[in-house]
């Protein structure tokens, strides 16, 4: 579905990504994990269209999505679910939820993602005329991932989503992925602090550098001894 | 006594809520895009201009209804065209800012003397688009100034209502709130951008139309337009919607007041004096956000 | 761009200005063509200084300029100082006008700079027409006429003798251009490249953002002044007319010519913009049409000015640069 090839990213005049091939199957929950600031988030920014400088290939259902802009990307059902929430500030709930669902595709959908989105976070719905600037860190987070949820992609890339959660609110992300998952989307992940993630990937890649260090399914991953620090972390 | 000060408060008013239209239109362009355009008040006599030729050389059927049904399309697709092919090529680059203000200050140059060129040097005056008073007691209304005011007022609820309940409305908000967030969900930055500044160019140029009836078409006169819609701009927060709008009609207030109390000459220095003093208390303006 | 080579094309630019009159110094036409060059060469220079390298983002130059001329024409024309003092304290006053405009403005944030300073020129013109204008000397709308030459030891330097005056402000041109350079490449250069980058990274060095804004600003303010008064009593007189938005583009096309922040690149602005301008005078009324579709162009096709496209296309430079 997704196939990264040989891709290079840059910031200005810091090469962050070197190299780096990933590939991610219909279906599946592929989990990127290693040390932060490494260039895990840039890799899910390149392929969503959100980084300006990159080189190498980039392919989604066999089109060449490159060097595109992010809101083609979008609408090719690709989305990205940053880190840091990047919500509409002086906007309610809804307003950010109906804004999700911006791209073309998304609009047909809108009215059946919304319900979905309602089932899998009904405190937010309780709370949909609130503005977002006014939100808690843990309850924007929920309505960064349910904005994402509105764009009606198959292919979700979810940064950090439980970074600086208080731990009820990590099972609830475990729970909302699983749901995800379950609808036959495809996720892909940046995150270390749930333990039981890495019970459900189909496969984990740890990138180190600016480069893939391993890649392989999680039995492989948790019988590596060099990988052992890692998972001890967890 | 009594009634001359109620002729400056709705002199005030009228003024004011022109000033609104177009100074909505330059803080929404600011908000959404960053980009400082300082040829707005050429834009302002381009409805004065637009309008003028159609009324009297060419004598258009349906007089001003008409003028507007052409104008608006007229002058989306001129901002349109303009943001497309002189503003958006600079944004790539660092110092754009900086360079958007410059490039502007040409344009609003070229414009200036190009309706001097086309149209001669000399003010012209535009029909008013209603005659007749209203008398009520001691106090006249001409009927196009209520009309004016209507249609300011009118064309500001409009504008808002369609920000507020269209997709591309909402969309247009979110680059101004987060133009990271509005990559992510898929809105397309170039096109909000450049529709933006066209919508703008639709306020001033309408405002233009209006406001030129009650003064004149001055070819020299576009700077101080777009000192004034800036100043109201600065002075309500720069991005800052509601913040324009009290601005506007604050500023069309004192400028009534200043005119009649101490002479047209002062509006313009008491304008400046309002406007640092308000910095220097608040530098982001009335109501502007960090 | 090393200092070295910034002073070798500047003596290069003022060796060539001054061996000048020995071959056209019998044409006023181009002696009063190069006399512009050396004055516009300047307060183009301080503009840059402010823009280009201390990235205020200021659009009152002109004003600045204009005040000077205006207030050295006035002390010597109501209050019969000597030109040549007036001139000094016209410099003077324009600096502590410069600190008087800076103080409210420099804190704000750049767009609001250029509006507040934009709107300190604009408000100019009401001034000087009106009533208030006119109770200090300004001669309303008509302007001042009669502006005395300056006269030093006996000898009047004005618009009759043109070599003369050439090499005065030729003298006072090369004192603030070493003032420029000096402002730019000494510790206060690397301040305020340093502020310009970044300003949180500039305080955490101890470098207080807004005290060398202020000074760079009154300093700015002082030298464009300076040349304002000098102008006055060149041509003798004065009119609001120099408020226009002609002369503020001239001002601009030579900062663009030359690239923003790419000094002495501006002085080559100012030299091309002068002779253009002055090509440019028997259009009449097209000459700004011209003047401000040619800001438009270069904007857009001309980024880094004459000293940027040198650099693109000399690898040697490159090196250097």
């Amino acid at each position: 579905m997704l196939k990264v090839n040989k891709l290079n990213a840059y910031y200005g005049e810091s090469h962050i990504l070197k190299d780096v091939s990933v590939a991610v199957d219909q279906g599946q929950v592929v989990l990127m994990m290693g040390p932060n600031g490494h260039g895990k988030s840039t890799l899910l920014k390149s392929i969503c269209g959100l980084v300006e400088k990159v080189g190498g290939e980039i392919s989604y259902s066999g089109e060449d999505i490159i060097g595109s802009a992010a809101d083609k990307i979008v609408n090719l059902g690709i989305t990205y679910i940053a880190e840091n929430r990047e919500l509409f500030p002086y906007m309610t709930v809804k307003e950010n939820l109906k804004l999700g669902a911006y791209s073309k595709n998304a609009r047909a959908n809108e009215k059946k993602n919304m319900e979905w989105v309602a089932s899998l976070f009904p405190k937010l719905i309780e709370r949909q005329k609130q503005l977002a600037c006014t939100m808690s860190g843990g309850e924007a987070k929920m309505l960064a991932i349910a904005r994402g949820l509105m764009s009606d992609a198959d292919l979700l890339c979810i940064d950090e989503p439980a970074l600086g959660l208080q731990p009820s609110y990590r099972l609830d992300v475990l729970e909302i992925i699983k749901e995800i998952s379950k609808q036959g989307k495809t996720v892909f992940l940046v995150e270390q602090n749930i333990p039981q993630l890495t019970e459900m990937a189909d496969k984990i890649y740890i990138m180190e550098e600016g480069s893939i260090s391993f890649e392989g399914s999680k039995d492989d991953a948790l019988n590596n001894e060099d990988l052992k620090e890692i998972f001890l972390g967890l | 006594m009594v009634f001359e000060i109620i002729d400056v408060i709705i002199s005030g008013l009228i003024n004011g809520s022109v000033y609104a239209l177009m100074a909505v239109g330059l803080t929404l362009v600011y908000g959404v895009t960053k980009a400082f355009n300082f040829a707005y008040g050429s834009f302002y006599n381009m409805g004065g201009y637009f309008a003028w030729m159609l009324l009297i050389p060419v004598g258009l059927i349906g007089g001003y209804f008409s003028v507007f049904f052409v104008a608006i399309p007229v002058f989306f697709v001129v901002g349109y065209l303009l943001e497309k092919i002189l503003i958006s090529p600079l944004r790539k680059h660092d110092d754009w800012e900086m360079k958007v203000m410059m490039l502007t200050l040409g344009l609003s140059l070229f414009m200036d003397f190009g309706y001097q060129a086309v149209f001669g040097p000399r003010i012209k005056s535009l029909p008013g688009m209603i005659e007749g008073t209203l008398e009520l007691g001691q106090v006249v209304l001409f009927h196009q100034d209520i009309v004016i005011f209507i249609l300011s007022v009118g064309g500001m609820i409009c504008f808002g209502w369609l920000l507020n309940n269209t997709r591309t409305g909402m969309a247009v908000q979110a680059v101004a709130q987060n133009p990271a967030g509005a990559k992510i969900v898929g809105i397309p930055k170039d096109f909000i951008f450049a529709a933006t500044f066209a919508i703008s160019t639709i306020m001033v140029g309408l405002g233009g139309i209006l406001l030129s009836q009650k003064t004149f078409i001055d070819p020299m006169g576009s700077t101080n337009i777009m000192i004034k819609a800036w100043v109201i701009t600065a002075f309500g927060g720069m991005g800052s919607i509601s913040g324009s709008l009290y601005a506007a009609f604050i500023l069309g207030m004192l400028e009534a007041f200043v005119g009649w109390h101490f002479g047209m000459i002062y509006v313009q220095i008491a304008t400046l004096t309002l406007l640092l003093v308000t910095l220097t208390i608040r530098p982001r303006g009335l109501m502007g956000r960090e | 761009m090393s200092l070295k080579r910034m002073v070798l094309i500047l003596c290069g630019f003022y060796c060539v200005m001054g061996i000048m009159p020995l071959f056209v110094g019998d044409t006023d036409y181009i002696m009063n063509i190069l006399v512009m060059i050396l004055i516009w060469a300047v307060v183009a220079s301080c503009w840059d200084v402010i823009m280009g390298f201390a990235g205020i983002f200021s659009f009152g130059q002109v004003a600045f300029y204009v005040m000077g001329a205006y207030a050295s024409a006035i002390l010597s024309v109501s209050l019969d100082i000597p030109p040549v003092f007036a001139i000094m304290m016209a410099g003077v006053i324009t600096g502590m006008l410069g600190v008087l405009v800076g103080l409210p403005c420099l804190k704000l944030a750049g767009p609001y700079i250029a509006l507040v300073t934009f709107a300190v020129h604009m408000t100019l013109i009401p001034f000087l027409k009106g009533p208030l204008g006119r109770a200090i000397g300004s001669g309303g709308s008509q302007g001042i006429l009669t502006i005395p030459p300056i006269n030093l030891l006996g000898f009047a330097f004005s618009s009759e003798q043109l070599v003369p005056f050439f090499y005065l402000t030729l003298f006072l041109t090369i004192i603030c251009t070493l003032i420029l350079a000096f402002i730019i490449k000494s510790y206060w250069g690397t301040a305020f490249l340093a502020l310009k980058d970044s300003e949180n990274f500039a305080t955490s060095l101890g470098i207080s953002a807004f005290r060398y804004k202020l000074m760079v600003f009154a300093i700015t303010s002082s030298i464009t002044g300076l040349f304002g008064a000098l102008y006055a009593h060149y041509v003798g007189m004065l009119s609001t007319k120099m408020l226009s938005m002609d002369v503020f583009t001239i001002l601009m096309i030579m900062i663009v010519i030359g690239g923003i922040g790419k000094y002495p690149g501006v002085v080559v602005g100012a030299v091309i913009t002068v002779t253009i301008n002055q090509l440019l005078a028997p259009v009449g009324m097209y000459r700004p049409l011209i003047m401000g579709a040619m800001v438009v162009v270069l904007v857009l096709f001309l980024r880094d000015g004459v000293i940027g496209l040198a650099q693109k296309f000399s690898p040697l430079q490159r090196k250097l640069g």
